[in-house]
């Protein structure tokens, strides 16, 4: 089912938390709500699934007006952070319990219990108590009384955030296998990158309650609108060199180093601040553009290995290479950026578009 | 004994010494207390021996007759040396127990007019009347009213009434003619054979049964309405509904009183409504005890309310989310969600008030005082009223404490029946795979 968020205006009291916020799926699109902590994400989700009263604007679920509606008749399945199972029930009794509330008949429950119950693997658990369970069986619990009433829209708040690295790893393309299956439309808020890229469609990156991008994780990652953007996806994460716009390119900050951009256009004019992002996969030692520094930091990734290059002027380049590069702790090394990889964003962190001179 | 034993030991000795003072030792001495027969009249020290009107009244109904009650409840006064030696000791004039001497010793009269008679007719008697009547009993012979300090004295006594018993009869002479306390077990049958106990059993489970469940129940509508509340107004309620645990018994119940008397709130109010005026505290026995119940209950329920909002407010917030995006409305959210995360709550403080309401009659002494007639009278004010608190003066401390021991062992049983059922072991050891 299509939703649609207009407008979405959120205040508790004082505070102004979401201030104008929009945003549509499509149906069957699972979308990522990306952004650090406190910008407002389990806020938007418990207004689409009516826990909170919106203060402003309006949501519609395909067609239907919802923005009124109680949280009881909005058919939302949400799976909380911390699971929310109940206690007092068994796993069985938990995933019936929205089928009880609506007065199903026992054996139309007993199907689409066990029905679900399939579907996330956890048919031989139904007598277990919360309590008996482990966290990722808990998690398919809850993700089975979220899905067993056919929800309109699936709503995940922080899904995997209390599972270990290895269950991480394995829910998240359950999930991903799930709701594909089941064709739902579906909402996962995160604070990790990693888990939104792999995991959806799309991605809405959330800082201070607004939405500031929303593109498929590959253009986010390949085109990022904004510093903030850049900064928040990419692990390890991109480093930035600020510097002035010359005429010969850009004076790095506080250095003699001088980076000819020449082949670039679409630069600001002389004199301008900028500062340039470079993700460690394009600053490689074969490349032409060639900046010098030393080693101050390795760290070994298993395949790969992380290098914290410290240029003369203090910033700091990372990149990343395959084992066996022979460098080490303090060495003096002179690598390149790949110069039609570079990022750049003005002073105030907007992307400056530029492009190789044809 | 290891060392950390005795180290662990050591640390708990004095609240183990305070225990055993302060809460084992009156227990045991309630226990020990009711297998005697104390009373006011008996003291609580030792006693005398003594044969008294009621004494041969007891007798007489235990089926001593003839001869022996006859001898011991006459008065005889008998003219002898002895008699004539304490006269002289006593400093009655020479010429007038030289004069006694002459003229009756070896007489010997029954009842002391007679006795009375004969002094006066001698010429050198004392003046004063009082002086006589003094007189006569320095010669008196029988055990009536005389009270005999230890046990020897009084056999003595005895024989000298050839009362002709058997050792048996002996024995129980001895045993009534006693006013000390005695070792017995009369105290528990006499509570099981007198219908009034029965009475404050039933009375007993009338009040813990209703007031239990008002406790329970009104806590548990408070403690849920003022959840649904915004928080500021939440305060407010249960501010007000802690009142009554906060007020002085006293006071609290004088305004209970103030409300029902026949002059009271209550009663004006329905005077405009054509009720005639009742002291609506003690009018009925109905009455009386939705007075009792609801003057317990909302003291009791206010304790409730309390436990019963912090456990529904230690429910996460969350879960209580799942239910509503889940369908349900507040009332199955009540009924599926935080009633059954009560349990424990609700159990504890069943269990609880329970054991404190069996024992409590402070509100009853205040406002009913077990009235009207005993409708009220609960089993801790009627063991009160008889060990501590009695119309007659006669403190029965024997049996009041014989009573008390009945509640003991009843709250005993009802900790361990409250225990089994918390069944605190399965509690702690519920299996985890995971946390
Ligand atoms: N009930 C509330 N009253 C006042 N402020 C609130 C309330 N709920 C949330 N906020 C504020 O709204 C902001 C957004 O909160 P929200 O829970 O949506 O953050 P989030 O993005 O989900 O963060 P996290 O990743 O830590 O869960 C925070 O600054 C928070 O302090
Ligand atoms: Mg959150």
């Amino acid at each position: 089912m299509r939703i649609e968020l207009k407008n979405f205006k959120k205040t508790f009291g004082d505070i102004t938390v979401i201030e104008d916020m929009s945003l549509s799926l499509e149906s069957g699109e699972m979308l990522a709500l990306l952004g650090p902590s406190g910008c407002g994400k389990s806020t938007t989700l418990f207004a689409i699934c009516g826990i909170h009263r919106m203060t402003g604007g309006q949501l519609l679920f395909g067609d239907r007006d919802v923005t009124l509606v109680p949280s009881q008749q909005r058919n939302v399945g949400v799976v909380f952070q911390n699971y929310a199972l109940y206690p007092h029930m068994n796993a069985y009794e938990n995933i019936a319990f929205p089928l009880m509330i609506r007065k199903e008949d026992r054996k139309t429950i007993e199907k689409k219990v066990s029905e679900i119950a399939a579907l996330v693997h956890i048919g031989e658990l139904m007598e277990r108590k919360p309590a008996q369970l482990s966290g990722g069986q808990q998690q398919r619990v809850a993700l089975a009384r979220a899905l067993v009433r056919e929800p309109d829209i699936l709503l995940l708040d922080e899904p995997l955030a209390n599972l270990d690295a290895k269950l991480r790893l394995e829910m998240r393309s359950e999930i991903r296998r799930i709701q594909q299956q089941t064709g739902i439309t579906a909402i996962l808020v995160t604070h990790d990158q990693v888990e939104a890229m792999s995991m959806c469609d799309r991605i809405a990156i959330m800082n201070k309650g607004d939405i500031v991008q929303l593109s498929s994780p590959q253009d986010m990652y390949q085109n990022p609108n904004s510093e903030f953007v850049a900064s928040f996806l990419g692990n390890p994460p991109i480093a930035f060199l600020d510097g002035v716009v010359t005429d010969g390119g850009v004076q790095l900050a506080s250095s003699e180093a001088l980076l000819p951009l020449r082949g670039q256009h679409g630069l600001p004019s002389s004199g301008m601040p900028i500062r340039l992002g470079i993700r460690p996969e394009h600053f490689q030692p074969e490349n032409p553009l060639k900046v010098t520094g030393r080693i101050s930091f390795v760290e070994t990734q298993g395949r790969e290995e992380l290098y914290d290059v410290t240029l003369s002027n203090g910033s700091v380049l990372r990149s990343i290479q395959r084992q066996g590069g022979g460098y080490h702790l303090g060495d003096e090394v002179s690598w390149g950026i790949a110069e039609n990889q570079i990022l750049a964003f003005d002073a105030s962190g907007a992307r400056l578009h530029m492009g190789a001179l044809a | 004994m290891r060392r950390t034993d005795l180290f662990g030991l050591g640390f708990m000795a004095p609240a183990l010494i305070l225990t055993i003072m302060f809460f084992l030792a009156p227990v045991v001495m309630t226990g020990v207390y009711s297998f005697t027969n104390m009373s006011t009249a008996t003291g609580i020290s030792g006693g005398a021996y003594l044969i008294s009107p009621a004494t041969i009244r007891s007798l007489t109904e235990q089926g001593f007759q003839g001869d022996a009650i006859e001898r011991l409840s006459s008065e005889s006064y008998v003219v002898d040396e002895a008699g004539l030696e304490a006269a002289e000791a006593a400093g009655y004039t020479p010429r007038f127990i030289a004069e006694i001497r002459s003229t009756l010793l070896g007489d010997t009269f029954t009842g002391r007019r007679d006795f009375e008679r004969a002094l006066k007719d001698l010429s050198h008697r004392p003046r004063s009347i009082r002086d006589l009547k003094k007189a006569t009993e320095l010669f008196q012979k029988s055990v009536l009213n005389v009270r005999f300090e230890t046990e020897a004295d009084f056999q003595s006594a005895l024989s000298s009434l050839n009362l002709n018993l058997s050792p048996a009869e002996a024995v129980f002479l001895t045993e009534t003619a006693y006013t000390g306390w005695i070792w017995t077990s009369a105290n528990y049958d006499r509570a099981v054979n007198l219908p009034s106990t029965y009475r404050a059993t039933a009375n007993s489970a009338i009040y813990v049964t209703f007031t239990l469940a008002f406790n329970v129940g009104f806590g548990l509508f408070l403690a849920i309405t003022t959840f649904y509340l915004p928080s500021g107004q939440a305060a407010f309620f249960r501010t007000i509904w802690f009142l009554p645990r906060i007020l002085p018994p006293v006071l609290y119940v004088l305004m209970w009183k103030w409300l029902t008397w026949d002059t009271g709130f209550l009663s004006t109010l329905l005077s405009h409504f054509g009720v005639p005026p009742h002291n609506l505290m003690k009018h009925t026995a109905t009455h009386a005890w939705v007075v009792v119940v609801l003057i317990n209950g909302f003291v009791g329920a206010s304790m409730g309310m309390i436990l019963f909002s912090s456990a529904i407010r230690s429910i996460p917030q969350s879960m209580l989310h799942a239910s509503e995006v889940d369908g349900a409305n507040r009332w199955q959210q009540v009924r599926y969600i935080i009633l059954p995360q009560l349990r424990w709550p609700i159990l504890f403080t069943t269990a609880y008030q329970t054991l404190s309401l069996l024992t409590s009659f402070e509100y009853i002494l205040l406002s009913t005082n077990g009235g009207p007639g005993s409708a009220t009278n609960v089993w801790a004010l009627y063991a009160f009223k008889i060990a501590l608190n009695n119309y007659g003066g006669n403190l029965e401390y024997g049996y009041g404490a014989a009573l008390a021991m009945v509640l003991v062992i009843i709250g005993i049983i009802a900790s361990l029946f409250y225990l089994r059922l918390f069944n605190f072991k399965s509690m702690i050891t519920s299996p985890r795979i995971e946390q």
